[in-house]
């Protein structure tokens, strides 16, 4: 216990100078004006301004990284609760009532208990990760190429039987994702593959450019297909903070939002997502009236807004512990780390303790900062909104367009966000998602080094994923969870667990 | 006789199949290896085989089982931008960001039909100031600002 907070305390030392301070501030401004755009997620977002990192320390680029992440994940809940446009999947249960709040004129409390349920939300969660952060640091090093093999074919499925929709299309995105990730360099013999001979294709394609082009610019597609520009936001925002009874109305929401989004969290898949659904299906089942619910229950804000922050923040665990992606929006970060020279996995932390500390006290000051600066800016938020989408769209994609160039200074890789924009759009319009396909496209490279190597180790047997113990063990729950996810009843409730946000 | 069902699903299979074998024809000339030694043909030829399995399935789905139609596609978005971020990529080493800029946005901005004219010029305008400040001069980005070919004009 000493321990955990002797290192909170590093991470303090490291996260508290003047600089750090400022650039996540900025970080976490950037990140909510952007994220309010509609349409523009936390994916978009970080890809979009992962370039303004370039050119800071590890440390500090991490530490501004947080705050775009918070600052990302708030925007979408803005505009989820003002426009009832959710910016990401996991804000689609916040446009229920937060939009109904709004509409009666309690848009600031909705956005205040928001920001006060994420804050609470988020302290525990890092405790959380501090708690956590070494036996699972522990655990990694004692794994194999064949566990993590076995480990991230489980998170696979996992994020498959979590993610909405169709489980098979699901899967086919990840093996899709899997196949474009094997574009560039043989890992071993260095053999080109897949690269048409271009020189620009050499190197495979880069994650930061893949999240802008599938998330950023195809969004843009999709958006210009329908006029946006009717949602402006025309009520008042009112007061901020929350009085004493819906203080009270939400405390226990509160916490049990924390508590559904930090377990569902730390799962791979959508877990964040779920968490939010979840919070909300429970809020409404304890409810002494159901009915209030839909209606511009304050429960209905402040559940969902606290798991959802919960679920954001405890899905760094796996990516910060085993170096495994849970999400979409993790395999955006490991992109964001690597171009930085940082591989996430146990030995940042092994390695490098300042950084893995510092950043997860970058956490907290990222979320305090939401709370005390974001939330009284919120007035401009609203502002920026009204800049018309036949304008912003143009900003987006010049910045994306400078952003790719900056990552390498390559002018081919513009052409590849082209590609993978059209691609992305195209996915759209036959109902297939673009995030288990940046996952699998993340997650790809690692299998494919880790299987070469578990086979290279048992001399070519295959049947070393089941004689290890730890594998066979993590192979088998992947195989369990995908045939329960095949049995009719459960089939019919995992819909139906969607179905919420959808009416 | 065959019926189409579900178009969406139909198509959607064709396109996985078309990919797959593109892919594996793509890695023809390569080593697949052994599974002691994995070559570097392995992991994309097999991946392709299943997304190939994948589509066949898509496609049997189309002829068997009712589902959405095809979605109509708008293409003047689409269109408009990407031949500016292509005209971005072939100018912004040879002419520089204050040419490649207002080029790219000018023609971006003409991927909706409610474009203005005179606001968007203004704000292409605007915009190539900014992204200047921001990225060449506070960032430090390494981005070519004005290049004129034949003269010795670099910035």
């Amino acid at each position: 216990m000493f321990d955990l907070f002797a290192n909170l305390g590093l991470g303090l030392a490291v996260a508290v100078s003047l600089q750090n301070l400022a650039l996540c501030f900025v970080g976490c401004l950037l990140g909510t004006l952007v994220g309010v755009l509609p349409g523009i997620g936390p994916i978009a977002t970080i890809a979009i301004l992962l370039p303004i990192t370039f050119g800071l320390e590890p440390v500090s680029a991490l530490i501004m990284l947080a705050g775009i992440y918070y600052g990302a994940q708030y925007g979408g809940s803005t505009t989820a609760i003002l426009l009832s446009i959710p910016g990401e999947t996991s804000a689609v249960v916040t446009t229920l009532d937060g939009h109904q709040m709004a509409r009666q004129g309690r848009a600031g409390v909705a956005l205040g208990i928001a920001a006060i349920g994420s804050f609470f939300a988020g302290t525990v969660s890092t405790l959380i990760i501090a708690a956590l952060g070494e036996p699972l640091t522990r655990l990694a090093l004692v794994f194999g190429p064949a566990e993590y093999f076995s480990l991230m074919v489980m998170g696979l499925i996992f994020a498959v039987v979590l993610a909405r929709g169709s489980i098979f299309k699901a899967i086919t995105m990840i093996l899709a994702g899997i196949l474009l990730s094997t574009i560039g360099p043989d890992l071993t013999t260095g053999q080109l593959r897949m690269t048409f001979g271009i020189p620009w294709m050499a190197d495979g394609i880069e994650i930061a450019i893949l999240g802008m082009g599938m998330f950023g610019i195809a969004e843009v597609f999709r958006n210009l297909e329908s006029r946006i520009q009717g949602d402006v936001f025309h009520g008042r925002i009112g007061r901020l903070l929350p009085g004493r009874e819906e203080l009270a109305q939400s405390t226990m929401p509160i916490l049990r939002g924390t508590a559904v989004g930090a377990a569902l969290g730390i799962l791979p898949g959508n877990g964040a997502v779920l968490g939010s659904f979840a919070s909300y299906t429970i809020e409404k089942k304890l409810a002494a009236d159901p009915s209030r619910f839909g209606r511009g229950a304050i429960e209905g804000v402040a559940g969902p807004e606290s798991a959802n922050n919960a679920g954001a923040q405890t899905s760094f665990i796996p990516l910060l512990t085993l170096g495994i992606p849970p999400n979409a929006v993790m395999a955006i970060m490991v992109g964001a780390m690597t171009l930085h020279g940082i591989v996430p996995g146990p030995t940042v932390l092994t390695r490098t303790p300042e950084l893995f500390w510092g950043l997860v006290a970058s956490m907290w000051i990222g979320n305090l900062m939401l709370l005390v600066i974001n939330l009284p800016l919120v007035g401009l938020w609203v502002k920026f909104l009204q800049v018309p989408y036949r304008l912003m769209f143009v900003g987006i994609v010049i910045f994306c367009c400078i952003g790719v160039y900056s990552i390498n200074r390559e002018p081919g890789d513009i052409i590849v966000l082209t590609a993978l924009a059209v691609l992305g759009y195209a996915l759209s319009k036959f109902g297939f998602e673009a995030a288990p396909l940046t996952l699998g496209f993340v997650l790809g490279r690692m299998m494919e080094e880790n299987l070469r190597q578990a086979l290279i180790i048992s001399h070519g047997r295959f049947t070393t994923f089941v004689e290890r113990p730890l594998s066979a063990f993590l192979l088998t729950v992947a195989v369990v969870l995908l045939v329960i996810a095949f049995l009719p009843t459960i089939k019919r409730s995992r819909e139906k667990a969607f179905v919420e946000g959808d009416e | 006789m065959i019926r189409i069902r579900s178009p969406q699903n139909l198509v959607a299979g064709l396109a996985l199949i078309a990919i797959a074998v593109f892919a594996i024809w793509l890695v023809g000339d390569l080593s697949q290896g052994s599974l002691r030694v994995i070559g570097p043909a392995m992991m994309p030829r097999w991946v392709a085989v299943i997304i190939g399995v994948a589509g066949l399935i898509f496609v049997a789905a189309g002829l068997m089982a009712d589902g959405a139609p095809l979605e109509r596609w708008h293409l003047r978005g689409p269109f408009f931008i990407c031949v500016g971020m292509i005209l971005f990529a072939m100018t912004i080493r040879t002419l520089g960001f204050l040419v490649a800029g207002p080029l790219t946005m000018m023609l971006v901005g003409y991927g909706t039909s409610e474009v203005r004219k005179l606001e968007l010029i203004i704000f292409s305008a605007a915009m190539t100031a900014f992204c200047l400040v921001l990225f060449v001069y506070i960032l430090d980005q390494p981005i070519p600002v004005l290049r004129i070919p034949g003269t010795s004009i670099r910035f």
